[in-house]
């Protein structure tokens, strides 16, 4: 086993840009805005001391006369109860949320009629009951109190507040007009829906108006993978993979288990293969430009440019369609790199071992062409019916995103459009550059805009409409595999706000139509005989079971497809002036739609760990290259248009690409991701100026020029650090904080030594200073498999919608007083520009032997009986002598009043967001993980008044029911059931897989890791 | 003639005085805060008035309706129910109905306006109580509430601090009872002084002194 580096990289570059964060820190001006702690304080103010202690002195009297007992408190009763509401009970509801036309089945926590707490629902396929960060974080903005609240009338700058029915009254004889003419002049903008009531709307609006144009366009699309089946089999079909079928998996620039409409169930399909003792582990390739959370669970990653890949899907074609030894493959064998052509035999070989239990999967920034070889591949290696399924595309007719937009956009030019109508999106924002949607959106004379934010777009139109969230609508969803949910409201619209189906009857001319009926009218024709009953039922369980997509079989058309193809993998860099641009989604924002989400925009970034942020990741040659250091902006000039951007190094990023995240620097976000309006600055840069319609996904012919200018990032990699480099800088030595083994290593050691990983540390004989607690009874302890954390970063926001964990915002992160009570470690294992990364998740490990106890002068914090550590909130005084003590360094301290902004008139709304079950902490206390013993409570109170055992699996801490991959497992350690069986986390803590972090240290951590098991294939690793 | 700003030659015997009032004075003082703050003198005894006079004597006492009829959850849930309008009305429509007492219940439940009923017995924000984990255990409504079927306005009779809470929760046995019985007043466990400890190794009791039982 060899060892870990923590900081970015153990490359010299890597170092080197961890460091220049903090000298530009030194940049004065900044500093002593930092430094300065309460720079509103320095200047009291007009008060003398003599009126402040008169003042002082009367109200203390006032407060004395007042008496000692606190506020009168009201008790209002329900004046009419609804069945099985009870105050402060918790309630849960099933629903589903549509993002870019997949939808993922919910059940979603709701107290006192607010909902506060989203997660997946078990019983949806597409969830499994996990969820992602953006659908965690989905609750902050439903209360986000910058969400538009009426409807505008704009004309020219000048907004002006009105009503539906005076927005009625002007669309009626709008709608009179354009009836003459069939509907001609009125076009459509719709993002993607997988709503069957939306498409029944939209149908019926196109018959009652057959000259209107209906468009649908997704910054982000997936086109490509549909276009790619029409070019293999004649039709757009969606392919579906049984991941967990798989024995090898190859990606070419794929990450089906980050951004993918699918990733929540994929991700815990790809974990079942990497469990040793489960079963037969799978193996992973992933070839790509940028680092992705599928690229960082690789047993082996290629980095390639955007544009070679295709050279690589088409080499991998030859080496598997044509069979190795042909023509084909001798052309291969001529490549002028010889890594990469080593990769791909030894892929295809991999590939061919395996039998039809191996899939490719190309992923949404390659061209149709890829996706076309990588259907064949599939077809040859028999993979289709096994781990590969087709179902038929449920809108095979609808033209491609960029095609759709670009149409309107000739026709807006073209002065054909009357009225446009925009069902959601943000076009203004992130429509192709060259095709200027904002120029051509003008010329239309009536332009609607139903958005939940008076965003970019809004600001253009003449008429903003509010629209609903989906926790206030009545609608319909489907989920990847055509699994219909029905989305039911579980709060009345905090706003005067519409769904986009209310938006579409009223155009329709159905308004009286509410979304309920709507729903029930597509329902009532979905499900058949007996419609009520299923509706029910449909509510209750959040699906129709039944419903998903049938399987289809297309025949593939033709045998070898033609095409560029592409440009080969070269030696060294290219030239300064063909640096690759690369657009990618941002981890939090996507394609900027999540931009005014606290949560989402301090969530870190899960390869660069960087918050508030986007930048230009380049590999440290390139950096080197183009003399460019890490955290100063750089130049990137493409076709013209230009942008600055800080350049943060990146290991692992493909030579001579940049790779920038979309959905930065909005300028009519909220007062959380900038707004022009109110003087709020965007946060991070917007790249979408450099992305066209022909060059969506890259472009090879970028400029990248240093400016030099220094830019502070705020990454969260190097706070905290408790690994060898972090002790070595600290003169210590520690053990080995992830322990990670092949395959063949855990097969030969587990079998030497049952508890191999535990022993791979030094551990000295251990003896306590202190007489060492018994523990009886229940004892709570959690694992965490490293061997299925993708480092997603969902169990983050799941934690911080729990247990209402505050945002810092950029500066404080920046000064590493971010407060998430979890935080992912990102480490890099191996040398050179191409290092494999490792995330481990850590929170509080509860240690039975704790050092923060210890150390605390008055007790705040303790012990309970079952193994908790507590934190009791009213003992502390700050003195921060825990967090000192911790070497985990999980404890989080409030060094100012992060609700301060809760006191504000227009965040009265935001109030309910907050779980009631858990303190609303104050400035000047410490606080971390508790195990959700909130949770731990009410299971143990509701198990008893039914005088019933818990069971295993009863308690799920939050960061465990989010985890898409099934990682986190949380139980009572001394737990058995009827027959004697002990629980699934106390067998995990005894796997020969499991260690504990620090254990040396003899603070008997209650939290468990399993080492991470890789599968490399033996051809490619020596 | 003697100087104004000299003090009289009385004064000097009131010396030995001053000193016992320097011992006396801040015993008094720390005395009076300890006692004058406690939750026994500025909890115990809060009566606050009440939007609409209703007797706990005249309904629980008198009548022998028992609590669960308006306090539906007082064994299954965290919080319990002050009984909505239509609750009063089940009886009201027929009993009394045109009373000028019971006219704010009337108004509520014609409008839908809750009655504001004001609480008596209030927890600070920062603990977590759970009704049921009490009710549901055997603790008798008489243990924490007192007598409420002796009072015209319900009074607070305990000091509901967190030393009184952690009294019980040390030694629960003299507050148990069989579940049967919970809401019956006037119960006393006469001639079985052992029934407490039955009832607690009969039911497993044993309540947590854990900070994070109550606090989270």
């Amino acid at each position: 086993m060899s060892s870990v580096n923590g900081l970015p990289g153990s490359n010299d570059s890597g170092i080197a840009s961890a460091r220049r964060v903090a000298q530009s820190l030194r940049d004065p001006e900044l500093h002593a805005l930092l430094e300065a702690e309460f720079p509103a304080a320095d200047d009291p103010g007009g008060v003398s001391r003599r009126r402040w202690l008169q003042v002082m002195g009367a109200s203390l009297m006032l407060g004395a006369a007042g008496g000692c007992r606190w506020k009168k408190e009201e008790i209002l009763p329900l004046a009419s109860q609804p069945p099985r509401r009870l105050p402060g009970e918790f309630q849960r509801f099933a629903t589903a949320r549509d993002i870019a036309g997949s939808a993922l089945g919910l059940r979603v926590t709701s107290v006192d009629g607010r909902p506060i707490k989203i997660e997946g629902n078990p019983r949806h396929p597409q969830s499994l009951g996990a969820t992602d960060a953006w659908t965690q974080a989905s609750i902050l903005e439903l209360y986000d109190p910058d969400r538009s609240g009426s409807v505008l009338q704009r004309t020219g700058a000048e907004a002006m507040e009105q009503t539906w029915p005076k927005f009625l009254e002007f669309l009626r004889p709008q709608l009179a007009a354009i009836g003459k003419t069939q509907g001609a002049g009125l076009a459509v903008l719709s993002e993607a829906s997988s709503s069957p009531t939306l498409a029944a709307l939209r149908d019926r609006l196109l018959k009652a108006y057959p000259q209107a144009k209906w468009h649908e366009y997704e910054p982000l699309s997936h086109d490509n993978e549909r276009e790619g089946a029409r070019l293999a089999f004649g039709e757009p079909v969606r392919t579906h993979l049984a991941l967990e079928k798989a024995r090898v998996i190859v990606c070419l620039d794929a990450d089906p288990l980050g951004v993918h409409p699918a990733a929540v169930r994929y991700a815990r399909d790809f974990a079942k293969g990497r469990d040793p003792e489960a079963g037969p582990m799978n193996r992973l390739y992933v070839v790509e430009p940028c680092p992705t959370i599928t690229g960082s669970v690789a047993d082996h990653r290629l980095a390639l440019r955007c544009g070679e890949v295709a050279w690589f899907a088409r080499a991998l074609h030859a080496a598997v369609v044509q069979g190795l030894g042909s023509k084909a493959e001798a052309a291969t064998e001529s490549g002028p790199d010889e890594s990469p052509t080593a990769f791909v035999r030894a892929v295809a070989k991999d590939l061919k071992t395996h039998g039809a239990h191996v899939v490719v999967i190309a992923g949404p920034r390659q061209a149709p062409e890829v996706h076309a070889l990588v259907h064949e591949i599939n077809a040859a290696l028999g993979s289709v019916g096994h781990v590969v399924a087709y179902t038929a595309d449920p809108e095979p007719n609808r033209p491609r995103h960029v095609a759709a937009i670009s149409s309107l956009v000739a026709d807006m030019q073209a002065g054909k459009v009357q009225m446009l109508v925009m069902l959601g999106g943000n076009p203004v924002y992130d429509a192709p550059a060259d095709l200027r949607f904002a120029e051509a959106m003008t010329k239309v004379p009536a332009r609607l805009h139903l958005s939940p934010y008076d965003n970019e777009t809004s600001l253009l139109c003449s008429w903003h409409l509010p629209r609903s969230h989906y926790l206030e609508s009545w609608g319909d969803a489907r989920g990847y595999d055509g699994t219909y949910s029905i989305i039911q409201p579980l709060i009345a619209p905090l706003h005067d706000s519409r769904t986009a189906l209310e938006l579409l009857a009223l155009l329709a001319g159905e308004e009286k139509a509410t979304g309920y009926d709507l729903v029930r009218v597509t329902f009532k024709e979905l499900a058949g005989p007996e419609w009520e009953t299923k509706w029910g039922s449909c509510l209750e369980s959040g699906l129709l079971a039944g419903s998903a997509w049938p399987a289809a079989s297309p025949r593939l058309v033709r045998e070898t497809p033609p095409g560029d193809p592409g440009p080969q993998p070269g030696d060294g860099l290219p030239g300064p002036e063909q640096t690759e641009i690369v657009f990618c989604p941002g981890s939090g924002v996507y394609d900027g739609r999540f931009a005014n989400n606290a949560w989402l925009q301090e969530m870190p970034d899960p390869m660069t760990k960087l918050t508030w942020d986007n930048a230009a990741w380049m590999s440290p040659a390139t950096a080197k290259a183009l003399g460019v250091d890490h955290g100063t902006l750089v130049r990137v000039n493409c076709g013209g248009r230009e942008v600055e951007i800080p350049a943060y190094v990146m290991p692992g990023q493909a030579p001579g690409t940049v790779a920038v995240a979309l959905g930065y620097g909005r300028a009519a976000a909220g007062k959380v991701g900038g707004d022009a309006g109110r003087e709020v600055p965007p946060v991070g840069v917007d790249v979408y100026p450099l992305r066209t319609a022909r060059a969506l996904h890259f472009a090879a012919d970028a400029t990248v020029t240093p400016t030099g200018k220094p830019y502070a990032l705020a990454t969260t990699q190097e706070h905290h650090a408790i690994d060898a480099a972090a002790a070595a800088a600290r003169g210590r030595r520690i053990g080995e904080l992830v322990r990670e083994f092949t395959l063949a290593e855990y097969e030969e050691e587990s079998k030497r030594d049952p508890q191999f990983a535990r022993h791979a540390g030094h551990l000295p004989e251990l003896e306590s200073l202190w007489e060492e607690p018994k523990y009886e009874g229940r004892r709570w302890g959690l694992t965490i498999d490293l061997s299925k954390c993708t480092g997603c970063g969902a169990c983050m926001v799941a934690c911080q919608a729990e247990n209402n964990v505050p945002v810092v915002g950029k500066e404080r992160v920046l000064r590493g007083r971010q407060m998430h009570w979890i935080r992912v470690d990102r480490y890099y294992r191996g040398e050179g520009e191409s290092p494999r990364v490792v995330q481990q998740v850590v929170m509080c490990h509860h240690c039975e032997n704790a050092p923060c106890e210890q150390v605390c002068p008055v007790a705040a914090t303790v012990h309970s009986k079952e193994g908790l550590n507590d934190m009791v909130y009213n003992r502390c005084v700050g003195t921060r002598y825990c967090s000192n003590n911790c070497p985990y360094k999980v404890r989080r301290f409030n060094f100012f009043n992060y609700r301060k902004d809760l006191e504000e008139p227009e965040n009265e709304v935001l109030k309910m967001v907050y779980n009631p079950e858990v303190t609303i902490r104050s400035r000047g206390v410490m606080e971390k993980c508790t195990y959700c013993v909130q949770r731990i409570q009410a299971a143990k109170i509701e198990a008893k008044n039914r005088r019933e055992p818990i069971r295993d699996g009863q308690v799920l801490t939050a960061c465990q029911q989010a985890c898409p991959a099934g990682a986190i497992v949380f139980g009572d350690l001394g737990f058995r059931d009827d027959r004697g069986e002990p629980s699934l986390v106390a067998k995990l803590r005894r796997s020969a897989r499991a260690y504990e972090m620090l254990a040396e240290l003899n603070v008997k951590p209650r939290t468990s890791y399993l080492a991470r098991i890789r599968n490399p294939n033996p051809e490619l690793e020596g | 003639m003697t100087d104004p700003f000299v003090f009289p030659p009385w004064v000097d015997r009131l010396r030995p005085l001053a000193g016992v009032l320097l011992v006396v004075a801040p015993t008094y003082l720390v005395a009076l805060a300890y006692y004058g703050g406690s939750p026994q003198t500025t909890d115990v005894g809060y009566r606050p008035e009440q939007p609409v006079a209703y007797s706990h004597v005249l309904h629980a006492g008198e009548l022998g309706i028992d609590c669960r009829y308006c306090h539906v959850n007082a064994e299954t849930s965290a919080h319990v129910l002050v009984p909505p309008s239509p609750t009063c009305m089940n009886c009201h429509t027929r009993i009394a109905p045109d009373s000028a007492k019971l006219l704010p219940i009337r108004q509520s439940a014609a409008t839908g306006e809750p009655v504001p009923w004001v609480r008596v017995h209030d927890l600070p924000d920062y603990v977590y109580f759970n009704h049921s984990a009490h009710v549901a255990r055997g603790v008798g409504c008489v243990a924490c509430h007192g007598r409420v079927d002796r009072m015209e306005q319900v009074t607070q009779v305990e000091r509901l601090s967190m030393g009184w809470c952690l009294e019980c929760h040390r030694n629960p046995e003299p507050h148990l009872r069989p579940q049967e019985l919970i809401t019956k007043m006037d119960w006393s466990p006469a001639g079985d002084p052992s029934l407490g400890a039955r009832l607690r190794k009969q039911n497993n009791l044993n309540p947590s002194t854990d900070c994070s039982t109550c606090h989270r």
